[in-house]
């Protein structure tokens, strides 16, 4: 738990004991509400501190009391999974500026297949009814040459590399994509 | 048609380019002014006109690329309608 989300908790809570103190007249209410961030930073001091009070020198403490506490402490961690994501989603937000170093997924005909077409039924040009494998942009989808234009800019910002204008003057079906894309990929089955 | 590649090239060029503009409204304006600036002028075939219209075109994109630069040098907040995915604890 970070410093900030320690102080937005007593915040909460100071804002519920203030608001069941004065709660004899509305304007008030809306003024404490107003003020809150206010009591959050006196809170947030009174809270520390009784949390070092209770945490005190006492000679008094058993083994169950030290048991107790490393336990607590060591089930924090226990929280951190393999995959150094937080199991809390209250620390989720923290983690997510990790960055995974993976490749990309493999690839196969079918998944090439099934992204191309989800590509293009979803260009607003393209009657989704009539796409097919092996239908023509221009001739049986009635696109232009600039629409395929869009189509294969589309296609790269969909595999993530970028298709030369000799070849992609080429690629006038979508199967005509999907085979370039697994060559390009090396993908064979 | 000879002066279809390159007409093609720069189709693609500027709509690659302001693709990169960070302004929303900028980006939106580029795409759809190029969009339709290209079908109205798809029936030109007097050679001139079209090396007029070329030329204009290859300017404007030298005029995007100066304003991509610019519009990273002065970057904006994004607009709400630009969904980006939210940051922090707001789901608890």
């Amino acid at each position: 738990m970070s410093f900030t989300q320690i102080a937005r908790n007593c915040g909460r809570l100071a804002a519920a004991l203030g608001t069941k103190r004065m709660a004899s007249s509305a304007v008030v209410q809306s003024q404490a509400a107003r003020m809150m961030h206010r009591i959050a930073v006196p809170a947030v001091a009174n809270q520390v501190s009784q949390k070092f009070a209770l945490r005190s020198y006492s000679a008094k403490r058993t083994i169950e009391d030290i048991k107790f506490r490393v336990l607590k402490v060591v089930s924090a961690y226990d929280k951190v999974t393999a995959d150094k994501e937080m199991v809390s989603s209250r620390c989720r937000w923290q983690t997510q500026s990790v960055r995974r170093y993976s490749a990309k997924p493999p690839l196969s005909l079918k998944l090439i297949d099934e992204r191309v077409l989800l590509v293009l039924s979803l260009y607003d040009k393209i009657d989704s009814s009539q796409l097919k494998v092996d239908s023509h942009f221009i001739n049986d989808l009635g696109l232009d040459s600039l629409d395929h234009v869009e189509v294969i800019m589309a296609m790269e910002d969909e595999f993530g590399f970028e298709i030369p204008d000799s070849d992609a003057e080429k690629l006038l079906k979508p199967a005509d994509i999907i085979q370039y894309v697994a060559d390009k990929e090396d993908v064979y089955e | 048609m000879s002066t279809r590649r390159p007409a093609i090239t720069l189709y693609r060029n500027l709509m690659r380019e302001s693709e990169k503009l960070p302004a929303y409204n900028f980006r939106m304006y580029a795409v759809r002014k190029i969009r339709d600036t290209f079908r109205a002028n798809k029936a030109i075939r007097d050679f001139a006109e079209i090396d007029r219209k070329m030329e204009a075109g290859k300017q404007n994109l030298e005029l995007i690329r100066r304003q991509v630069i610019i519009g990273h040098l002065y970057t904006a907040d994004k607009l709400v309608i630009e969904n980006k995915k939210t940051l922090g604890p707001l789901d608890d």
